[in-house]
């Protein structure tokens, strides 16, 4: 049910979480002394230690208590062993609950899983040191193979490490003989849960599992690394916008272009496809004498319209050359040309656009701001076809803004009579 | 933080020796203090959880918060002193490095007390988890404190619980500045640094599992080990009188018999 498939942590751990909170409810529930779980002595050779449990005990006490049937018990049971509320004293890697006479144990509440601190690389270090310490040659292989790659990764602190795990030992060495083995098991059972043998996404879904795979991830590559940040310092940039937000856009759109759109209102005089009469055609073409009523509109509708159609840039060029201008379109149509124009001609186009437009004293100088035209010389150095785009869309946003003067308002709504 | 630097620049290597035998000394007493630490946290909302342990674990904790901040001063101090030479400025960075990994620990132990203390108040004892643990952290804490024996007469007040909470959180956001300040004030290169130890450490000798069980103030060892080595001693001459004695007589009875 539970996959790790977004970066987002933000819900999916929430779930996660209160998942984890409602288990250890159940867990506490568990040690009511009245109507709680059953506990045993667990006999080893001469020590005894209590507080054990058998799974049939705690299969049988969530069936009476939430009144459920024996295979949701098991599932819930289930759970509690996996995320390491409870564990296994008998085969401590097999992290199932068996309904049976196997022994079970709670688990101490600083090891839950809901604690928010992930374990640490650090903290598997010094437990793989103390293992080691404790009998030499206790380690298992997969265990040996990420105590040499801790001993390469977190190397400077390795002193630390090994300081660490001695006087931890010796801290528990202050114990009992029997409460330092339940301390060992307790421990024991953690790591396996957060470091599990096998790294098989099918044990264990968490925030953690998925923190190590990708931190292993990044700290081998350090090229994935750049490439990481930055992907993520792309993504910061980018704008978000509601999904709300864009349905209205759409729908706004929608209202505004349906009064030209031939196949909802029907185009005039008539539909060549039908009557076979090709006057729409001819009147809507590129240039012609007097453009419709309609296109005159839709110059209005935004900047891009008019710039797109020729007639528009037409006028606007006329309206420019009296305000003095002109030029600022010229750059602009020279600069489409190169973005849109042959591959060989680009360095021919840019030389003539520097010539004309950004070198000072040129004829036609543009007024560019000067962050964006030392951007721009830069680039000329090496030039492409995406070269002017700032310096485009510089002179693009003057011009809207000259556009939305009412000058030009005027001047449009005088050529639609 | 006012740079302590003249003093320092001014001695020969000798002075930065002391210090570093100093740092390496306070360092040490952190590591074990961050380990009792650990231990006696492990402890909270298990069924050996009680006020007496929540007290030794306010203790343990002003402990190292103590050492952290002298161990902050002198280091700090030390490395931002540019006059400090090639190597004994590596062994310090050594001391830093393990003083921020010490601290980090420290620090996310401090975290889950607080944190755990949220979801189990003493007052509903009930719902402590049986762990199967039987004994209190007590030596624990008299390792960490350094201490004979826990002063078991002064018993904690009910009232020191919520005390301690809130001193609990200003407390962790104050390890929290000192992480970050750390990092603002000394740059140390940590792919620099190159740990002294191999990757397998041996095993905990015999000796230190007899120390444990008596006081383990760091001035003390040193003066154990010449006695154990003293008691060997005369063991050994007593042996060899012994064992000459009996060749003797054994000859003497060979030769006159």
């Amino acid at each position: 049910k539970m996959t790790i498939n977004t970066l987002a942590k933000g819900g999916w751990y929430r779930e996660q979480m209160t998942c984890f909170r409602k288990m250890e409810k159940v867990i506490v529930a568990m040690q009511d002394p009245d109507m709680g779980m059953k506990m045993r002595n667990q006999r080893l050779l001469i020590t005894v230690i209590p507080h054990a449990m058998t799974g049939r005990d705690v299969i049988d006490w969530l069936i009476q208590k939430y009144n459920i049937c024996e295979e949701e018990a098991l599932h819930v049971g289930g759970m509690l062993v996996r995320y390491g509320y409870i564990y296994p004293l008998k085969e401590p890697r097999s992290l199932v609950l068996r309904a049976d006479e196997t022994p079970y144990r709670f688990q101490t509440p600083y090891f839950w899983t809901s604690t928010r601190w992930p374990a640490s690389e650090l903290d598997y270090a010094i437990y793989l040191a103390k293992k080691n310490i404790r009998k030499q040659g206790e380690l298992m292989e997969y265990e040996k193979e990420r105590y040499s790659l801790l001993h390469k990764r977190i190397n400077h602190t390795w002193d630390f490490v090994v300081m660490q795990a001695r006087e931890q030992l010796r801290a528990s060495k202050q114990r009992r003989k029997a409460d330092r083995i339940v301390l060992e098991c307790q421990e024991q059972a953690y790591w396996l849960i957060n470091r599990p043998p096998v790294r098989s996404l099918t044990l264990h879904y968490s925030a953690v599992l998925y923190h190590t795979v990708l931190s292993c991830v990044l700290r081998h590559c350090t090229n994935l690394h750049f490439i990481h940040i930055e992907s993520c310092r792309r993504a910061l940039g980018r704008n978000r916008v509601k999904s709300s937000i864009c349905l209205e856009g759409f729908v706004k759109f929608s209202e505004q272009y349906q009064n030209h759109d031939p196949i909802m209102q029907g185009c005039l005089p008539s539909n060549p496809w039908i009557s076979d009469d090709t006057a729409h055609w001819t009147m809507n073409s590129e240039i012609v004498p007097v453009p419709t009523r309609l296109r005159v509109e839709r110059w209005s509708f935004s900047f891009m319209e008019l710039l797109n159609d020729p007639i528009g840039r037409r006028e606007f060029m006329t309206y420019l050359e009296k305000e003095f201008s002109a030029e600022n379109l010229c750059f602009w149509q020279a600069c489409e040309d190169i973005r849109h124009g042959e591959s060989s001609k680009i360095i021919q186009k840019v030389e003539d656009v520097y010539k004309n437009f950004l070198a000072p004293g040129a004829a036609r100088w543009v007024n560019i701001d000067s962050k964006t035209m030392d951007k721009t010389l830069e680039g000329i150095k090496h030039p492409h076809r995406f070269v002017m785009d700032d310096a485009q869309l510089h002179i693009y946003f003057l011009m809207k803004k000259m556009n939305k003067s009412n000058k030009f308002q005027k001047y449009v709504n005088w050529k639609k009579l | 933080m006012p740079l302590v630097n003249n003093k320092v620049g001014d001695d020969c290597t000798v002075g930065t020796d002391k210090a570093l035998a100093d740092g390496k000394a306070l360092v040490d007493s952190l590591i074990k203090v961050v380990a009792c630490y650990r231990h006696l946290a492990s402890c909270v909302g298990s069924c050996t959880d009680s006020l007496q342990l929540r007290d030794e674990l306010r203790q343990t904790r002003e402990k190292a918060q103590n050492l952290a901040v002298s161990i902050c001063q002198h280091l700090t101090s030390h490395l931002r002193d540019k006059s400090l030479p090639e190597e004994q400025r590596k062994e310090m960075e050594l001391l830093w490095v393990a003083f921020s990994s010490g601290l980090e620990l420290l620090h996310v132990d401090m975290c889950k007390v607080f944190s755990m203390g949220d979801i189990f108040s003493l007052a509903n004892s009930a719902s402590l988890v049986q762990t199967g643990l039987q004994g209190g952290g007590s030596e624990v804490a008299a390792r960490a404190l350094s201490l004979p024996d826990l002063n078991q007469a002064r018993a904690p007040e009910a009232g020191l619980e919520s005390q301690e909470r809130s001193t609990m959180e200003q407390e962790i956001s104050q390890i929290d500045h000192m992480i970050d300040d750390m990092e603002m004030k000394v740059n140390v290169l940590r792919w620099m640094v190159e740990p002294h130890g191999p990757q397998y450490a041996d095993p905990l000798s015999s000796t230190d599992s007899a120390s444990l069980a008596l006081l383990s103030v760091d001035e003390e060892q040193p003066g154990h080990q010449p006695q154990s080595q003293h008691s060997h001693m005369v063991v050994f001459v007593v042996l060899f009188a012994v064992v000459l004695v009996a060749t003797t007589l054994s000859v003497c009875v060979v030769f006159f018999s």
